[in-house]
């Protein structure tokens, strides 16, 4: 016992050198990053420490549910004119970027030409966006700035654009091209966040490295796909944490904690990646780390129903639990030779396989309890979500059987169905590499042999799963999206027809759902827009295009000593409102 | 003359091989352990054992029932009823598939599902999906030690082969044979494994059997080249070819069973290493797809079970796993020892 | 043959498979590997943005300028940077090595020592209980799985017993060795050490029944003197071959460690370039690796002769 004793304190000693009081925070992601030039992100992970770096016009509220959007660089919400086609965005004066060699010691201010160049920036063909699309198509003369740049190879960024109107060094004003209520939702992400000119330039070539923006937070010590460290911006303005709680007993509780306190409190965010899912549970349990979203797979040992276990209430431990803002969805290419095509017959046996999911036993034992079932394409804390929307396509295989039975997919002596002219018949699921991916691999299985279908799998790495859903040569796959901005649209474009080959990945091309579609693009939420959506939902049921099926929730535990902590459904990272006691180890 | 000469030469060799194999202690018990392990592949190829592996016949995670004290905190949700009859709004819409599609629900009205009964505990525990371990173990080592015998064949083929004819024929032959020898052993192997898998895009247990033979040979052919350059030059073979025997005679008649106890050393030795590196490939996520079931699935599978404190499936495989793995080892060892030549003089 | 036209040849054939491996790595990625441009260009890509993303990665030229350009590559050390990160691929390498070699090297310094220690030991012991036992152990300990020995050693010995932090990475050297690789060390001997102890006993086995350790016997040398110095010094030819020639493949074998312990190296980075298709760095770690290899192997050939003129090279 000594022996071990002594070990331990050893190991504390070297693990925890005594520092002066610096407060850090010690978190985990389970993928790596990327770079940080906001201009070329697409991953979560990367917009979640540039949404510490950087600073959108627009950001979300940390309280308020559903997500409300809130000024963050701008000094009020935009004042939007002319039906949503004219938005005019005013700036906090006295902004400063962090501090960096290339402005020679001087303080930077961001003005309105920083938010004009940032814009300018996703259209330039050289830093191929893949979040361009929040603004191709809408801003008045940026697509022919993007298409000449194509041309001539040089995107110009001195000559203005129709579109991006610079008023004063406040005042921005962006002209689109049609009715687009959305639009302040892209001024939130946190992607868009200011940059300056002069740091893009200096550091061209290696953008991705030199991150200076205006976050609470700049970077410091990095080693690519290990480890992030995120240390206290100089220049951060003074922010104070202040939010209204409403009637939730758990805000009133943040708010006690928090309230009036100087942003950020936390000097350095510790972040390392963890792939393996074991580490990263086991990291907290022994408390190296103090904030983990649960990985599924071990909620057992943290959850019994949707609450914390006793011996992790008595440690002190904090849950917080939320729907993703994300769908499950499977969905069967339509023009697929086998599946495909809108005789009666395709689309009952499209039924069928979709009759024969088991959302129950997916969410029992894939997700250990910790989904929902989602019949509607836009998942709850969406605008346009309705949670009541009944599914066409509810689990039950004796339906499914006696659909096929109807439609002449009669069994062969194996006891498998045959196509109606006697061919054979196999189902083949896309899937990836990993063992989460197995599982989902046996759960298709199992069912598709309860109503007598035969079941192939095609493993791809993930990539070549993206490349063959555009060409649209997947056959049937269970898909997930994650809302980019908390609006209905974002869900409801996945099947719309010219999105074929791009994420479209059903290959659903029908006239009438398109038309109805783009009818929804010019209304704001709204109960008509609820109502055409109900009927485009509806319509992907009964032609066997799709079946929603799950939203994930998400668990966050925190350690005790962290002060502040709501998970939010659309934030990447909220470490800038946190704070951190000193610890007390209440470790096993 | 001269073929008899060498095959008897072999054959008493062989023969004292296998008598000091079985003087030995160590070789003979593992050899029983294998030939048992090999024996009961056999049964489950033939579908007398394990056959039942894939039936969920417990509840999820039943433990082992000599520890059944174990409280057992699965709950069995109530049975997914959902009332066929109730109108779903269409909102406008009409449904192309009517009426068949409202005659199948009255029709599926009728059935009344059957209450299926589930054992709360196993003599080896259950999965996850309430499934037998014992009979997944079963299954699970038929897989196993399958691919790792066919693969083990495959690469010990490929190695013999391009082993035989660079050491025998030497010059240019030697010199391509072995520059892509030494091409593919400078590639990490983590890296060959993924770009082998790669050039075969169906996964499966084929593909696995193609992975490991096709990376796995470079080990015999270094071996089987140093013996054939050694042999090339002996006089039985000087002997064979002024008597007029071929080429090929000579390769694979006069030399071959003189280093075949080479080639069965590293037969055994890959074997060994197949049957590990398996659980890798699944880990990496090229195993063997969920119609069948290896130790290195199962492995994969009880990763995060442990923590759960579910602890049989990760128990059981380990077991069954080390029982041959080790065996074989012994045997390989017990088997290089009673053919080393030297102890033959 | 004399040493210079001994060297000038097998580096001409060293040079020749490097070739090889460039050829091989550039068909197997650049042919069968999955297109980046998907990753890269987003979930919300056009058509014609993907075409853009190839363009500017030079993917849309023919194969053998494309392939002309990698020996260009190699040839100038310089791989560009990684798709995936931006980041040059040279100092992805170079911040990956220290990591896996803090593991490696001390996994290879312990793993030689135990290793020589215990097969001197039995060795000397021939056929005794003790053989015997070493024997055993060291094949049952080397039939259980890296993977079960990791799952297992971190959750009872970092998690429940909390000898050794569960994972992480420091920035200096003295706290990762003292610290965070100390557990994944031992475990990786767990499963390394077993083998190279038979091996070792076997080449050990080898000059004991040599005639030099008889007569040194007969000179009335102790037992002791014998088998550690003219002993050990005649094995240790073969022994040191086998560390050289295992050195390459450790690089990327530790994989698993590191990707458990969260420990920024090689073999993780190689996993991550592949499911990223980021090719610059699939390449690069090749290339590299290959060079190691062929290095140690010339270097192994080179010792080889020096150390024991009668042994000629085929």
């Amino acid at each position: 016992m000594k022996v071990r004793r002594a070990w331990v304190l050893w190991l504390a000693l070297w693990m925890f050198p005594l520092q002066a009081q610096e407060k850090v925070l010690h978190v985990a992601f389970s993928a790596s990053e990327t770079g940080f030039d906001p201009v070329q992100t697409s991953d979560l992970n990367t917009a979640a420490v540039e949404q510490q770096l950087f600073e959108s016009l627009l950001t979300y509220d940390y309280l308020a549910r559903p997500a409300k959007l809130v000024p963050r660089l701008a000094a009020a919400l935009p004042s939007v004119s002319g039906q949503g086609r004219i938005w005019t965005f005013t700036l906090k004066k006295g902004v400063y970027f962090a501090p960096d060699p290339v402005f020679q010691g001087r303080k930077r201010e961001v003005t309105a030409t920083d938010v004009v160049y940032t814009l300018m920036r996703f259209m330039d063909p050289k830093n191929r966006s893949p979040y361009k699309f929040l603004l191709e198509g809408k801003i008045e003369g940026l697509d022919e700035r993007a298409d000449r740049a194509r041309v001539t190879g040089h995107f110009d960024y001195d000559t203005p654009v129709a579109g991006l109107t610079v008023l004063d060094p406040w005042h921005v004003r962006v002209h689109l091209k049609t009715t687009d209520y959305d639009f302040g939702h892209a001024m939130a992400q946190p992607i868009m966040g200011i940059v300056a000119r002069e740091v893009i330039e200096a550091y061209a070539g290696d953008t991705a490295s030199h991150p200076v923006g205006t976050g609470p937070y700049r970077l410091g010590q990095w080693l690519r796909s290990a480890r992030i460290e995120l240390i206290r911006n100089p220049n951060y303005r003074s922010e104070v944490w202040h939010f209204s709680p409403g009637k939730d007993p758990e805000n009133q509780r943040l708010v006690a904690q928090m309230e009036g306190k100087t942003l950020p409190q936390i000097d350095r965010i510790d972040i390392q990646i963890i792939e393996e899912a074991q580490s990263a549970w086991l990291s907290f349990g022994k408390g190296e780390l103090d904030i983990l979203g649960l990985p599924a797979q071990f909620s057992p040992l943290a959850l019994s129903g949707d609450q914390l276990r006793p011996e992790w209430v008595r440690r002190g431990i904090h849950l917080d639990r939320i729907v993703e803002p994300a769908i499950a969805y499977y969905f069967i290419n339509q023009q697929d030779p086998l599946l495909g095509g809108m005789t009666p017959a395709r689309i009952a046996l499209r039924r069928a396989i979709f009759l024969a999911m088991n959302d129950g036993e997916m969410m029992r034992v894939i997700d250990k309890g910790q989904a929902i079932r989602t019949a509607y394409p836009i998942p709850p804390g969406v605008a346009g979500a309705d949670a009541q929307y009944q599914s066409l396509l509810n689990y039950d295989p004796e339906l499914a059987n006696q659909l096929l039975d109807a439609y002449g997919y009669r069994r062969d002596r194996t006891g498998y169905r045959l196509q109606p002219d006697g061919k054979p018949l196999e189902v083949q699921y896309t899937t990836g590499l990993s063992s989460q991916d197995r599982e989902l691999d046996e759960v298709m299985k199992k069912s598709l042999d309860r109503i007598g279908l035969r079941f192939s799998s095609n493993k791809l790495k993930f990539p070549d799963i993206i490349r063959a859903e555009r060409q649209c040569q997947v056959q049937f796959r269970l898909s997930a999206w994650i809302a980019d901005y908390p609006d209905g649209d974002n869900f409801m474009q996945l099947w719309y027809g010219p999105h074929t080959h791009e994420n479209n990945a059903s290959c659903y091309q029908d006239p009438e759902w398109d038309r109805l579609y783009e009818q929804t693009l010019v209304l704001p939420d709204s109960p008509r827009r609820d109502a055409l959506y109900h009927r485009l939902a509806r319509r992907l049921e009964l032609y066997g295009v799709t079946k929603v099926s799950t939203s994930a929730l998400r668990n966050v535990l925190s350690q005790p000593w962290v002060l502040g902590y709501r998970a939010h459904p659309i934030l990447p990272s909220v470490w800038n409102y946190l704070d951190v006691e000193e610890r007390h180890d209440a470790t096993p | 003359m001269t073929q008899i000469y060498s095959s008897r030469r072999s054959e008493n060799a062989w023969s004292l091989a296998l008598r000091r194999l079985w003087r030995d202690p160590v070789g003979r018990f593992s050899l029983g352990v294998v030939m048992c392990y090999l024996v009961l592949v056999g049964m489950v190829l033939a579908g007398w054992l394990g056959a039942r592996w894939n039936d969920p016949v417990a509840v999820n995670y039943a433990p082992p029932t000599w520890c059944a004290s174990v409280a057992n905190r699965v709950t069995l949700p109530a049975g997914e009823a959902w009332d066929r009859s109730s109108v779903i709004p269409l909102y406008g819409w009409t449904d192309p598939l009517e009426p068949l599609w409202s005659e199948a629900r009255a029709a599926a009205q009728r059935i009344q599902p059957e209450p299926v009964s589930y054992r709360l505990t196993l003599l080896f525990g259950a999965d996850k999906w309430g499934r037998d371990v014992g009979q997944k173990v079963l299954k699970g080592t038929q897989t196993s030690v399958w691919v790792g015998l066919v693969a083990a064949f495959v690469a010990t083929f490929i190695g013999t082969v391009l082993g035989a004819l660079a050491g025998y024929y030497g010059r240019w032959v030697d010199d391509l044979l072995n520059g892509f020898y030494g091409v593919l052993t400078s590639i990490p192997y983590l890296l060959l494994v993924f770009a082998v898998a790669a050039v075969f895009q169906q996964k499966g247990v084929g593909t696995l059997i193609l992975i490991l033979g096709l990376t796995g040979w470079t080990g015999v052919f270094r071996l089987v080249r140093a013996e054939y350059l050694k042999h090339r030059t002996r006089e039985y073979v000087l002997a064979a070819g002024a008597l007029g025997a071929s080429h090929g005679r000579r390769v694979w008649v006069h030399i071959l069973p003189n280093v075949s106890h080479v080639i069965l050393v590293q037969f055994s030795q890959n074997l060994v290493g197949f049957i590990k590196s398996e659980v890798i490939l699944s880990f990496l996520g090229f195993g063997v797809p969920v119609s069948s079931v290896s130790w290195g699935s199962m492995l994969n599978e009880a990763q995060n079970e442990l923590i759960l404190g579910k602890w049989w499936q990760l128990g059981v495989t380990t077991v069954a796993m080390a029982i041959f793995v080790t065996a074989l080892s012994l045997l390989t060892d017990a088997l290089r020892d009673a053919l080393d030549p030297r102890l033959n003089s | 043959m004399s040493g210079l036209l001994f060297l000038v040849r097998r580096l001409g054939q060293a040079l020749l498979t490097l070739l090889g491996v460039i050829l091989l790595v550039f068909v197997l990625f650049n042919w069968v590997g999955g297109d980046p441009a998907l990753i890269l260009a987003g979930k919300m890509a056009s058509a014609q943005d993907l075409a853009n993303v190839r363009h500017q990665l030079g993917l849309d030229r023919p194969l053998w300028q494309q392939f002309l350009d990698f020996v260009g590559q190699v040839l100038r050390g310089d791989y560009g940077e990684s798709w995936a990160t931006h980041e040059p691929v040279s100092a992805i390498f170079r911040s990956r090595l220290g990591p896996s070699l803090t593991l490696l090297i001390p996994m290879l310094v312990l793993e030689t020592l135990v290793a020589i220690a215990v097969a001197l030991l039995v060795a000397a012991l021939r056929g005794s209980w003790l053989d015997q036992g070493v024997r055993m152990v060291s094949t049952v300990a080397m039939s259980i799985s890296l993977l079960v020995y990791i799952i297992v050693g971190q959750y009872v010995f970092a998690y429940l017993w909390g000898w050794f932090p569960v994972k992480g990475w420091g920035d200096s050297v003295l706290t990762n060795l003292r610290i965070y690789a100390l557990l994944p060390v031992l475990l990786g001997l767990f499963v390394s050490v077993a083998p190279s102890i038979r091996l070792y006993r076997s080449f050990i086995l080898e000059e004991i029944d040599q005639d030099f350790v008889r007569t040194a016997r007969a000179k009335g040398l102790s037992e002791v003197r014998i088998l550690f110095v003219h002993v050990l010094r005649n094995a240790a030819i073969p022994i040191v071959t086998n560390i050289l020639m295992g050195l390459p493949g450790l690089l990327t074998g530790a994989f698993l460690l590191e990707r458990f312990f969260a420990i920024p190296g090689i073999g993780r980075e190689i996993i991550l370039a592949v499911e990223r298709s980021d090719f610059p760095l699939i390449k690069a770690i090749t290339v590299y690796v290959a060079m190691a290899t062929l290095a140690v192997n010339l270097l192994g050939d080179l010792c080889y002769r020096w150390l024991d003129p009668r042994v000629r090279l085929e």
